[in-house]
């Protein structure tokens, strides 16, 4: 086995120790605060919606979710191209997936609900008495339910929530233990098992991903199936990875105090990221796209009320959805795809504003795929509702907490290993990054 | 192949430029950004491999090939829904499917495809035109240590028509860049 045999200052568990106070402490704490909150709140929708902070909670909880699924993505995708240019940004990433256990536990308390059978669950067809809404029946009478009981009851449901966090958390653990190994050991060994971990993960990691896009999101209208949907939800991830480690590379490359990258990223660094944010753009679209097309084309009912519900309401007015669809289509796609075709987009103040752009759109797409319900009313005659897009007090302090934890947990990292990962065998590459 | 350029007659060739030896990629570098400042135009960088950082040594500005394929696909995307209306909307009309005779949503993929297609196309094409391309014969093929360049030397060439030309000054110009040689290139006479 080779080994990078430079000698190098001995590891940072020590420096950090004695830097004085934690700066992570305080999220850590304003987290778990805003999270007991939160879990307060899941009790408080109203007797028409009792399910609508849960749906909040879910939305926010996935948007961290996605940035680090897609921030997994990328660091395997790289392992498996043995990509050079990339590896100081990879570790920015390794800091990042200790979160992965945060997404676990705040998870913990929806997937409780359900198992207790709890009306302010929104993954109705938890509740075999439930009236499903518009149908005239409850979930244990309905046949497209029970067409798919088999996978979709609650104690398999538990299982693949263990699975799903299982496998997202060890992927997460190896990778970043071996790559902070190599820091300290100089061993390349560590290299060609994150390759072959990345090869083999990412099956496992495609196939976790889906689980959990199928069960916690389409699974909300269970009457509806897309084989595409797992498919958007990794697009989306990666979108919305791309656009943080861009704003984290910016934050680095701006930090003082040793931690960071001061002087070390170079704009070709940010050229190449600006890159990737188009491929995936266009990627977005087309996955989006595609499931519209299809299901449009096919004009089958089981699958078009699922975007009927997102364009008019049953007296067949336009309904806020239809609205929010049309900034996904403008300024999601082609908004972000026309201005990151030109190469001063790639760059500097203009890369971080579109980054910015898309993570807050990013944030209204998952709106638009998980929050649209139909809720039983008598109001007219289809014996339902659809729940509009308004965003609720749980949002945000979901939001606001689980991004605290999240951030507390790359700090904590940013602060335990090093910047960049200083024996790997393609620093020079990174290092000395050109177009 | 007969390479002897400064043997036979000169007098038979109209002159191209005049070309600077060099032997490593720093040495080329430093020449190109000299001759930038001196304020030449026509002028070009040879090597046997990309040195990074040389384009903007030499001042160069970006590739006009984008240009091209961004025309390319804009028209590549109208083309294609033009094709669907005018076919199912206006010359035969013909409900397919329970669909309206023509919406912007079923001939996406076609005009999807089209788009790539034609910004392809606006690639082959944008890079033919922009490398003024076929170009069959190049002057510096007659010069004696060509086939050095496309292995460990590296070259500077400054054109005969860059305005501020001059035979003996631009020799003095670029001996005092310290290579390894300086020699006059010429062209072959135009028979046709």
């Amino acid at each position: 086995m080779t080994t990078s045999s430079d000698v190098i200052t001995p590891g940072r568990e020590a420096a950090a120790s004695s830097g004085g106070r934690d700066p992570s402490l305080p999220l850590l704490i304003a987290g778990i605060v805003l999270m007991v909150i939160s879990i307060g709140l899941l009790f408080t929708g109203s007797a028409a919606d009792p399910a609508r902070p849960f749906l909040g909670y879910l939305v926010a909880v996935s948007f961290w979710a996605s940035i680090l699924v897609g921030m997994l993505f990328l660091v395997m995708v790289w392992w498996l191209f043995d990509a050079g240019w990339s590896v100081i940004i990879r570790r920015q990433l390794e800091h990042f997936l200790a979160a992965f256990p945060v997404i676990g536990v705040v998870m913990v308390p929806l997937v409780a609900l359900g198992v207790a059978g709890s009306d302010a669950v929104a993954w109705t067809w938890m509740n075999l008495d439930a009236e499903v809404a518009g149908a005239g029946v409850t979930v244990a009478e309905d046949v497209l339910y029970l067409h798919k009981a088999p996978y979709l009851n609650t104690t398999f449901f538990v299982l693949r929530f263990i699975l799903i966090i299982g496998v997202w958390v060890g992927l997460a653990h190896l990778l970043r233990q071996w790559s902070f190994r190599m820091d300290e050991t100089g061993d390349h060994k560590y290299v060609h098992w994150s390759r072959r971990l990345s090869a083999l993960g990412m099956f496992v990691l495609a196939l976790v991903t889906t689980m959990a896009s199928v069960d916690w999101f389409m699974s909300l209208n269970f009457h509806w199936f897309s084989t595409m949907f797992g498919v958007w939800f990794f697009s989306a991830s990666m979108r919305a990875a791309l656009s943080a480690t861009v704003l984290v590379l910016f934050w680095q490359a701006a930090r003082d105090d040793g931690n960071g990258l001061k002087g070390i990223v170079k704009p070709a660094h940010f050229y190449l990221m600006g890159c990737i944010m188009l491929a995936f753009t266009v990627f977005w679209a087309y996955i989006s796209f595609s499931q519209y097309f299809l299901i449009y084309n096919a004009n089958i009912p089981e699958e078009t009320f699922w975007y009927n519900i997102r364009e008019k309401n049953p007296d067949g007015s336009l309904n806020s959805w239809w609205w929010v669809s049309m900034v996904l289509m403008f300024l999601h796609f082609f908004v972000p795809f026309i201005y990151l075709l030109f190469y001063k987009c790639k760059f500097g103040a203009r890369l971080k504003f579109i980054a910015v752009w898309i993570l807050a759109i990013h944030l209204l797409d998952i709106y638009f795929n998980v929050l649209p319900q139909k809720l039983p009313s008598d109001a007219n005659i289809l014996g339902y509702e659809v729940r509009q897009f308004l965003p609720g007090l749980t949002d945000v302090t979901v939001f606001l907490g689980v991004g605290a934890l999240v951030l507390w947990a790359f700090v904590r990292s940013t602060r335990r290993f090093r910047p960049i990962p200083v024996r790997d065998p393609r620093i020079h590459e990174s290092l000395n990054c050109h177009e | 192949m007969d390479t002897s350029n400064t043997a036979s007659s000169p007098a038979a060739r109209k002159p191209y430029g005049m070309l600077a030896l060099f032997d490593s990629a720093p040495a080329i570098y430093e020449a190109a950004r000299t001759v930038r400042e001196a304020g030449y135009s026509r002028w070009d960088a040879l090597t046997p491999f990309p040195v990074h950082g040389l384009d903007g040594a030499m001042g160069l500005g970006r590739s006009r090939v984008p240009v091209f394929v961004f025309i390319g696909g804009v028209i590549g995307f109208f083309v294609g829904m033009w094709l669907a209306w005018w076919m199912g909307y206006y010359n035969y009309p013909l409900i397919v499917g329970g669909k309206p005779y023509f919406s912007p949503i079923f001939p996406f993929p076609i005009a999807y495809e089209l788009t790539i297609l034609l910004a392809a196309f606006g690639a082959l094409g944008g890079m033919f035109v922009c490398n003024r391309l076929p170009m069959h014969n190049h002057p510096v093929f007659n010069y004696e240590n060509f086939r050095s360049l496309t292995d460990d030397k590296f070259a500077v060439v400054i054109e005969a028509e860059d305005p501020l030309f001059d035979a003996e000054g631009t020799r003095t110009f670029l001996e005092e860049l310290g290579p390894l040689e300086v020699t006059a290139l010429y062209d072959e006479e135009d028979d046709a």
